[in-house]
């Protein structure tokens, strides 16, 4: 029974037809005449990063990452991490959790009954978890880590032309 | 066997489902401009407050027990929607959405053999939701849409029975419905449930019951003929896969603040019409016939003598020579029919339009005194509604509407958009 007075702006309600969902792989040409194109029979949908990165789409959210945590896992502030609810949350995942409110990304670790929060940062200590007293709850497992490389400082730059200045055959 | 799932306070739970802070204390969802209650958690409805109960009048609870206000989040519920609906394909070839929070499946006697039983598969259902987006669901298993709705209802109403409920025999149907109030029964509404009340029958179990059928039929017409069958458990109501277009379109929300003159009307009015023309072309329909409305509020004091302020409201109707879904066509007339309406010297609450006389966009008539509507035109509306759908809504819009209007809606504790803005996802430390 639903809870509410104001109707629903119709364009929050979508039906869902699985039978639409239809991937059309190959490129349907209605050329009569001239020279076949001999690359038609070879067209192919072009490759899409959520297929590579997204197992489950109704599971699949998308968090940005905060603080430097996790940086020895190529976590960085601002990455954004795919994050799956679908799957098994297991000793050594990395997970995306709420800890007593607080939404945090660490490497899971089962201790008996204890539930132990690694960092992936030395200067961080690991976070104890208790069933009794603590809320916890997983969203999920990161499955794909979205990133900028990082750039390259004054001084870095400086030194890899010196690098070259230097090894330069004369 | 049809099954009704229905996720328990879906507002709330939405807001639960990216905030778990929120669970154990009493949340309210408020509606448009926060000004009333549209969805409680089961601890803010223990706590006293009611459904549709405007926020000035539980200020005192929601000192005394903390209760948690959330506007209300369309764009969040609505995703979390469509990714329950989605999910649920998983479990059933066959899924009609039903309302935001509400789908009915039907599962083909083949998943017999795959779960152990309809109990299981409610189970299975209800934990794959709780793992993946974090709601509480209940499942309702039965013959009939209709007993699938009864059976929904005693999952939701008995704790022992573990949020699923399977109506699948005679004994379990006898038990379901003989108290189930007929009230509460899918398609009574308040006036057919007075009037069978009056004539004894107070159950759902006393209405399948009924001896003589053409009784119902005078009375309650083929729909209730249609109910008693579906209560006896021959199905008559089936699975509507691709809902129908829409008869009517209609867009009318509140301002957010009190607007008295012409110039934020007419640039609402063109907003909402812009809104209305969206969903026709979602529909790939055209329409003829606008109403255009706007009213005072009803409930506004005079400031200073607490006497009821003025009224005034009014509305007018006006037919086009041709069907169309073009804004630009619609605003010809429509703007000079909120000219018309329009009183100085009140502050109104609330415009609001209706369209009617919808045909589908292949099914037009030719109007025999115009060439309109301008195919360019309709191709032109379909290329906007495709750039607003890729930059966000309303990058491209007619230069009288306003892009921040002053009217805009009033939403003090809204949550982030976690699923939908890349601006706005979910950060963990």
């Amino acid at each position: 029974m639903i809870d509410t007075l104001d109707p629903i702006p119709p364009g929050n309600i979508w039906a869902i037809d699985p039978s639409e969902r239809v991937p059309i792989p190959f490129y349907l040409s209605t050329v009569q005449a001239g020279f076949p194109n001999p690359a038609e029979n070879f067209l192919r949908q072009r490759l899409n990063l959520q297929d590579l990165c997204v197992q489950h789409p109704d599971a699949t959210y998308f968090v940005e990452a905060a603080g430097e945590s996790m940086i020895e896992d190529y976590i960085y502030p601002g990455s954004i991490l795919v994050v799956d609810a679908a799957l098994l949350v297991e000793s050594g995942k990395i997970i995306v959790c709420w800890v007593n409110g607080a939404c945090t990304v660490k490497r899971f670790v089962r201790y008996g009954k204890l539930v132990v929060l690694f960092p992936s940062n030395a200067h961080y200590t690991p976070l104890y978890i208790h069933p009794e007293t603590d809320q916890f709850l997983v969203l999920g497992v990161v499955v794909r880590i979205v990133s900028k490389p990082p750039r390259w400082d004054s001084d870095q730059l400086k030194t890899a032309q010196d690098y070259v200045r230097t090894h330069r055959r004369e | 066997m049809y099954g009704l799932i229905d996720v328990n306070n879906m507002y709330v739970s939405c807001e639960r489902s990216f905030n778990p802070s929120l669970n154990g204390k009493p949340v309210i969802a408020l509606g448009n401009n926060d000004h009333c209650v549209i969805a409680r958690s089961q601890e803010a409805k223990n706590v006293g407050i009611k459904m549709g109960q405007p926020l000035f009048q539980i200020r005192e609870l929601i000192e005394q027990h903390q209760v948690q206000i959330c506007s209300s989040n369309f764009e969040l519920y609505g995703d979390l929607s469509s990714r329950l609906m989605s999910l649920l394909t998983n479990f059933a070839d066959h899924v009609e959405p039903y309302s935001i929070d509400e789908a009915f499946v039907q599962i083909d006697t083949s998943f017999e053999g795959i779960y152990p039983s309809y109990q299981g598969l409610g189970s299975a259902m209800r934990d794959t939701v709780a793992q993946w987006l974090r709601l509480p669901i209940c499942v309702g298993f039965g013959l009939t849409k209709t007993l699938a709705k009864v059976a929904n209802k005693c999952a939701k109403t008995r704790p022992e029975l573990e949020g699923v409920c399977v109506i699948n025999s005679l004994e379990s149907a006898n038990e379901a419905l003989s108290d189930f109030k007929i009230k509460d029964l899918w398609g009574v509404g308040s006036r057919y449930a007075a009037m069978l009340k009056k004539n004894g029958i107070e159950t759902a179990l006393q209405l399948r019951d009924v001896g003589d059928i053409d009784w119902v039929r005078d009375r309650m017409t083929v729909n209730g003929v249609r109910m008693v069958y579906e209560l006896r458990g021959y199905p008559c109501r089936l699975l509507e896969i691709n809902a129908p277009p829409k008869k009517t379109i209609c867009t009318a929300m509140s301002f957010g603040q009190l607007i008295p003159d012409l110039k934020n009307i007419t640039d609402a009015l063109t907003t909402y019409l812009a809104r209305c023309c969206e969903k026709l072309r979602r529909q790939e329909s055209l329409a003829r016939h606008v109403t255009v409305f706007l009213h005072t509020n009803p409930n506004r004091k005079t400031p200073g003598n607490g006497l009821p302020a003025k009224q005034y409201s009014a509305s007018r109707s006006i037919r086009l020579p041709h069907h169309t879904n073009h804004l630009p066509d619609f605003l010809r007339y429509a703007i000079p029919v909120v000219e018309n309406l329009l009183q100085l010297g009140y502050n109104y609450q609330k415009v609001g339009i209706i369209l009617n006389d919808i045909v589908p966009e292949s099914f037009r008539q030719q109007g025999v005194f115009s060439d309109w509507p301008d195919e360019k035109a309709l191709q032109i509306g379909k290329t906007i509604d495709r750039l607003n759908h890729r930059y966000g809504r309303d990058k491209v819009r007619l230069a009288s509407q306003l892009y921040q209007p002053d009217w805009s809606q009033v939403q003090g504790s809204l949550s982030q958009a976690y699923t939908t803005d890349w601006k706005q996802i979910l950060k963990a430390s």
